[in-house]
């Protein structure tokens, strides 16, 4: 019981993270299809940043993984500005240009792992290797029934991602940034009305969701594999799309939304493992998030009010 | 006092201004502006552009190698260029049939995977007869991607369902289950792919021995080149053409005018998803001969630059597709020549990408040149 919940959270709130950053994003209008490309990104230069400063110095500590966590923020929001330059200034096709940054990405950091690690390190390898996250248990509430799970034995990074996402919702929700972020995805001009420059804001937008990604991806990178490798585009950007789409663009529904997909997915290594299946089975237990989300939305679309101005380019001269 | 445009204004104007042929040279001017960053790479890498933009085109057969291995040479390098390109055209065109139709059809990998392991399974290891078996396979294809992309069409319409997130889930689903279905039955000890199949429902002939030479050819390439003029003729000459261009444009208009706009929306997804279908099993069936489990191919993600890059229009994908295969199929000679790794061409072409989802916008800054500097001119004349 305490592995599903400790597993099934340390895979609902990195995805979470993300999602925040895409209701950011598609808050303020622009679709954010780039998500999965944004966190490999920031995972790649999160994995690089702890790999140079682990061979610099010759040996890990803690305070160098929380570094690389920041990095990693750095590197998804420098790439989020090109997505932001695409969609925004260039004025392309949101879906499109999501899709290109993704394709990018991962061609961009496939190259540059391969490259990097060999005129860096002098290694023929696609990975940077990472440490393990640090854990920790918090005396007392630990012995909680079913929540002290939570509390046992859990990635430092869960709490920093709650913290954070904490802080998200307080300025989307209750600061006036986050009210003009909100007010550029449905009206646009009302915003432009009140005097606030609608590109100014829905830039600042992609950029966050472009920091959110970056942390997620790196929680991911930590948490699954650690290491970081071209194999961390496997959909979980576009598998937080699907959960903020599930959660109607709201941070209290999503946190929902990525519960379920986290919980769904140790249920299918678990029911893998329970009827003692041969390990070939474990594609199938993999398909049972994404299968979930599908289903789900079919029940579930029709109520769906996805911001008015989702995707339209702003012109200050469109009525 | 007339200001006049610098050296690089001119030449962008020259390529996305006005004028005869604009697509052509907006995309063309994509292509150059990407190989010069390709090129800069190259520089950064200390390699030298020219001499491996050169091999580039040495390896996919355009110019000639200095040494060939016994039985090949250039005619056989190029026939294996057009191997490569025919699932290339087959998946573009499904993803610019449902561009036209406002639809972003991203499901194009997982039904390859979906029609390849269909065809594999049931006809590939099969002893029908050669013909019978090509045929099957094709029918496969379509009707599979077909069936699939209807379902994609109806979530669409009937559950109000973004067809991107659908899309991407069907693709992750069908991978994982085809990969179970090769781990648990056709998989290959060694390889760890799916067991190749016979020769006689193999779309394209392997090996085969004439004027001294060991060529592969596509069976498939004739009939691609024939959908490309049939897809045009379905998009410039019919109703059905119409109103998916209509339908792509507006909607609501659409609906106005008496279209049914569910069913166009439908019966476009169909026809994306039969192109992707027969994409697929010219890929697994056809160049390959066996499938690779848990590994979503990535030219069915290649394919939406390729469309871009064609304008959406089928003569243009068939084109693009050329292109971005002589890109791929240059790779490995190139990698081997130089010693440059062999990401650099996925990289050159995800730039190219880059560019043509911006060529809206180089057409635009193209006319407002034109606004800012001819037209003052005649206002001086």
């Amino acid at each position: 019981m305490n592995s599903i919940i400790n597993d099934s959270m340390a895979f609902a709130l990195p995805l979470f993270i993300i999602a925040i950053g895409g209701i950011y994003c598609e808050g303020s209008g622009v679709i954010n299809l780039a998500l999965e490309g944004l966190l490999g990104v920031g995972a790649f230069f999160g994995g690089l940043s702890f790999a140079m400063i682990s061979t610099q110095l010759g040996t890990t500590t803690n305070s160098m993984i929380y570094l690389s966590l920041i990095f990693s923020m750095i590197g998804g929001g420098l790439f989020a500005i090109l997505y932001a330059l695409l969609a925004i200034r260039f004025k392309a096709n949101q879906v499109i240009s999501g899709v290109v940054i993704n394709m990018l990405s991962v061609s961009l950091t496939a190259f540059l792992a391969n490259q990097l690690n060999y005129s860096l390190f002098g290694q023929a390898s696609n990975k940077f290797m990472l440490a393990v996250f640090p854990r920790v248990t918090v005396p007392f509430l630990n012995k909680v029934p079913v929540i002290g799970a939570f509390f046992n034995e859990t990635y430092v990074f869960e709490y920093i991602i709650i913290a954070i996402a904490l802080i998200m919702w307080f300025v989307l929700y209750k600061t006036p940034y986050g009210m003009s972020v909100r007010a550029c995805g449905d009206n646009p001009q009302a915003v432009a009305t009140a005097g606030r420059d609608v590109n100014k804001i829905r830039f600042s937008a992609v950029i966050i969701s472009g920091i959110m990604a970056g942390i997620g991806g790196m929680c991911f990178a930590y948490s699954i594999s650690t290491n970081f490798s071209p194999s961390i585009y496997v959909g979980y950007g576009y598998l937080a799309i699907a959960a903020y789409i599930f959660g109607n663009y709201k941070i209290g529904q999503t946190l929902l939304a990525c519960l379920i997909f986290g919980f769904a997915r140790t249920f299918g290594y678990l029911i893998v493992q329970a009827l003692a299946l041969p390990s070939t089975y474990s594609d199938l237990a993999l398909t049972f998030p994404y299968i979930v989300t599908l289903v789900l939305l079919i029940f579930f679309s029709k109520n769906f009010t996805a911001p008015k101005g989702l995707g339209e380019v702003y012109e200050k001269s469109k009525r | 006092m007339l200001k006049k445009m610098n050296i690089f204004q001119r030449i962008f104007y020259a390529f996305c201004g006005e004028g005869k042929a604009r697509k052509l040279r907006t995309s063309i001017f994509c292509i150059l502006a990407s190989m010069v960053f390709g090129g800069i790479i190259l520089l950064l890498l200390g390699k030298n552009p020219i001499v491996a933009y050169k091999s580039l085109l040495q390896g996919a057969g355009i110019l000639p190698k200095i040494k060939y291995p016994g039985r090949k040479n250039q005619l056989t390098d190029i026939l294996n260029l057009l191997d490569y390109t025919t699932p290339m055209v087959f998946a573009s065109l499904a993803v610019a049939v449902a561009l036209k139709c406002g639809l972003f059809n991203i499901c194009v990998s997982g039904t390859m995977i979906f029609t390849g392991i269909l065809a594999t399974t049931l006809v590939g290891y099969s002893n029908l007869d050669p013909f019978v078996a090509r045929i099957l396979v094709v029918i496969i294809g379509i009707v599979g991607g077909g069936l699939l992309g209807a379902l994609i069409g109806w979530l669409k319409y009937r559950f109000n369902m973004n067809e991107v997130i659908v899309s991407i889930m069907l693709n992750y689903i069908i991978n994982y289950i085809a990969s179970f279905v090769i781990n648990s039955r056709y998989a290959d000890p060694i390889s760890r792919e799916s067991v190749e199949i016979g020769q006689n429902a193999r779309l394209t002939l392997m090996n085969f021995e004439a004027m001294g030479l060991k060529m592969n050819i596509s069976l498939l390439f004739p009939f691609a080149i024939l959908v490309v003029f049939l897809i045009d003729f379905l998009m410039k000459r019919t109703k059905l053409g119409f109103e998916l261009k209509s339908v792509g444009t507006s909607p609501l208009a659409s609906k106005y005018a008496g279209m049914n706009v569910k069913r166009t929306m439908i019966l476009s997804m169909v026809i994306s998803g039969a192109l992707a279908g027969l994409a697929g099993v010219a890929y697994y069936l056809g160049t390959y001969g066996s499938i690779q489990p848990r590994v979503l191919p990535a030219l069915g993600f290649d394919a939406i630059a390729v469309a871009l890059l064609g304008f959406i229009t089928p003569i243009g994908c068939f084109f693009a597709s050329i292109l971005v295969m002589i890109f791929q199929c240059g790779t490995s000679y190139l990698s081997s020549r130089l010693g440059v790794l062999r990401e650099i061409a996925s990289l050159i072409t995800s730039i190219l990408l880059l560019f043509s989802a911006c060529a809206v916008y180089f057409n635009q800054k193209a006319d407002s040149y034109h606004n800012k500097f001819l037209m003052e001119d005649k206002s001086d004349e």
